[in-house]
């Protein structure tokens, strides 16, 4: 089966880019080989529909802002579990699961719900402009990392 | 003073935040838009190569990266004084034609078409593109999603990448296009013209042929007269690329055309201490306030006021459809803030008209596509108009092209007094002393905001009927009598 790592996210928006970087690093421990592929991208809904076509599996690594949550906790949801958030719903755009239920009722070749997972790290700044993240999320880099090749494994 | 409050689950989340003020009778007072703004990109900038700029201001904006794109290769040019060769000129219009189309599309099928065909009372959960395409059919879904899709293809192949173009540098572009690239833009530049057409036709039959959405448009709710601006070509047409910023008054006369390196002289920003974004106005009329009028210096930057500023549309079939909409609607100028998603689709029909023009003129595939700078670069301005608004790039750099200092004024801000007084009108018009607050009346507040198509620097995203809100409804003693929530737990 067909699986993307796709890190999301805006690189110079401090914290914003983790995902980018998580799966950068995940790239690099990574032989090259058939049917996995790595892709990085700043955007949402339908743009990311466009990414997602063809693949039977998809891992989303992004950043995450909950209610209580501490920068640097890593957690593992699947779409089911996606709060409206930040960037994954815009003004101009669909929100994740809205794209992917449009996609595939118009005959995309999209993943089913259960393959797609999240992996997102929670963070702190995102709203200032920088090509690095906090000092607690950077810590959390390679906590994501190997949560992702763990599911890489699976 | 009882206060009401559109507010999102969590501040952390960066929404903006619409606070809406009740006077004793329970009448709205006053209306207000909070952004949190993203912080520092002047900083940021500075100490970078200018040519590296039209690389990194796309990521300021995930939704239109195109528009930063081609503003910041614009300012770099006038930073380097190079003249962009004409095969280099019309590539650019032309990615950034097909953009126009994309994104003109996705915000209007997405975003305004399911108030109009589901109707603004219809629940939130059918008053999406699902239930849009429930409604009217699922080959009308896919033939929005393809068309979008035809036109980011264009978008990829002139641009080098779908998502961030990277093609455009100072002084032209990095990739000219072989005839048989040429041909295939071309063709499906012509199936964009049918859709621009279709999109209209259907935003007749559904709209125009419904009295309660004409009633609604042209509603006081919705009528708030103005200063208007839009860029205009030398025939004063509406080109989204380059040319003069012209504005109008509120009753349609030319009040002044700039040229980018100008701008600073005609459009000044005022500072309110409850928010991070600043309010840009004329400074020939001056700022008094948020109110509109021929004595306020307020101005709106959208696709109406793009409509509004200009003497016409520069193809055919989009200047028929720009005649429509005026006689329709009484007359220039037009002051509906909900008429700015009609005017949307008159420009997404040109955008393709003009696409398939530039697509097949010859100069289109000639090679030479730059001329690399020779001059000192000093300091430049670059202008166009974003989807959401005018969108202004000024660099400073030193001897080497170094950035000193930056600003930009980005499509959303030019509108962010207009959409406070918007919203305050909508607010006024369906809130009223003793009715309880439906999540329909929370609806037409929203759409005030929504027909802006608003873009807060990533700061607020929110689909219709997804947005979380709470509204607070407090007495004049400060005490919650009413809340109304919509998605939050």
């Amino acid at each position: 089966m067909n699986t993307l790592v796709l890190g999301l996210g805006n690189p110079i928006l401090t914290d914003d880019g983790v995902g980018i970087h998580v799966v950068r690093a995940v790239a690099a421990r990574c032989l090259p080989g058939s049917g996995l592929a790595f892709a990085e991208a700043s955007v949402g809904g339908l743009r990311l529909l466009d990414l997602l076509a063809g693949y039977g599996r998809v891992i989303l690594v992004d950043a995450i802002q909950t209610r209580g949550g501490r920068p640097g906790d890593v957690y593992r949801l699947s779409l089911d579990q996606l709060p409206a958030s930040l960037h994954s719903s815009s003004t101009h755009d669909l929100s994740l699961p809205a794209a992917l239920a449009l996609g595939r009722r118009l005959g995309m070749d999209l993943p089913a719900d259960e393959d797609v997972i999240l992996l997102a790290v929670e963070v702190g700044d995102v709203l200032s402009f920088g090509e690095t993240c906090t000092p607690a999320v950077t810590k959390a880099i390679p906590l994501a990392v190997e949560a992702a090749l763990t599911e890489l494994r699976t | 003073m009882q206060k009401i409050s559109i507010d999102p689950i969590t501040r952390l989340e960066g929404h903006g935040k619409i606070d809406i003020f009740l006077d004793e009778e329970g009448n709205v007072a006053n209306a207000y838009l909070l952004i949190p703004e993203l912080r520092g990109f002047e900083k940021f900038a500075e100490g970078r190569p200018v040519e590296e700029m039209a690389r990194i201001t796309p990521r300021i904006c995930g939704v239109c990266p195109e528009a930063h794109h081609v503003a910041s290769a614009k300012a770099a040019d006038a930073v380097y004084h190079v003249e962009v060769p004409p095969a280099g000129k019309k590539l650019r219009e032309l990615l950034y034609s097909a953009f126009y189309v994309a994104d003109h599309t996705v915000h209007f099928y997405i975003l305004a078409a399911p108030d109009f065909v589901l109707g603004p009372d219809a629940p939130p959960a059918e008053r999406n593109i699902l239930g849009l395409i429930h409604k009217v059919g699922v080959d009308v879904g896919k033939t929005v999603i393809e068309s979008r899709g035809k036109a980011m293809d264009i978008v990829g192949l002139l641009g080098g990448k779908t998502i961030h173009p990277v093609g455009a540098l100072p002084g032209g572009v990095s990739k000219a296009i072989d005839e048989e690239e040429r041909a295939r833009i071309e063709a499906w530049g012509h199936d964009l013209v049918d859709f621009g057409l279709f999109s209209l036709q259907l935003f007749h039959d559904v709209v125009l042929g419904n009295q309660a959405y004409l009633d609604l448009i042209l509603s006081d709710a919705y009528t708030t007269p103005m200063y208007y601006m839009g860029m205009v070509d030398e025939n004063n047409r509406v080109n989204f690329y380059d040319g003069r910023v012209r504005v109008v008054d509120p009753q349609g006369n030319e009040f002044v055309k700039y040229s980018p390196e100008e701008y600073l002289d005609v459009v000044a920003e005022h500072v309110e201490p409850w928010t991070y974004l600043k309010f840009p106005y004329l400074k020939g009329v001056g700022w008094k306030g948020f109110v509109t009028g021929m004595d306020s210096g307020v101005y709106q930057a959208t696709p109406l006021s793009r409509l509004n500023a200009a003497d016409g549309m520069d193809t055919s079939r989009a200047q028929e459809a720009y005649e429509e909409f005026y006689s329709t609607l009484g007359g220039k100028p037009v002051h509906g803030t909900l008429a700015i998603h009609w005017a949307r689709l008159i420009e997404l029909l040109y955008a393709a008209e003009r696409l398939v023009e530039l697509a097949a003129d010859p100069e289109i595939t000639d090679p030479y596509v730059r001329n690399v700078p020779t001059a000192t670069p000093t300091e430049g301005v670059g202008i166009v108009e974003a989807p959401r608004g005018t969108l202004t790039h000024h660099f400073i750099t030193d001897e080497r092209g170094i950035v000193q200092k930056c600003n930009l004024i980005v499509g959303t801000t030019n509108n962010y007094a207009p959409i406070s007084i918007s919203i305050k009108k909508a607010a006024e018009a369906f809130i009223r002393e003793g009715q309880v607050l439906t999540e329909g009346m929370l609806n037409r507040v929203e759409m005030a905001f929504r027909a802006y198509d608003p873009c807060f620097g990533c700061a607020t995203h929110t689909l219709p009927g997804q947005m979380p809100l709470v509204v607070q409804v407090r007495d004049a003693d400060g005490r919650v009598v009413q809340v109304l929530r919509q998605n939050m737990r």
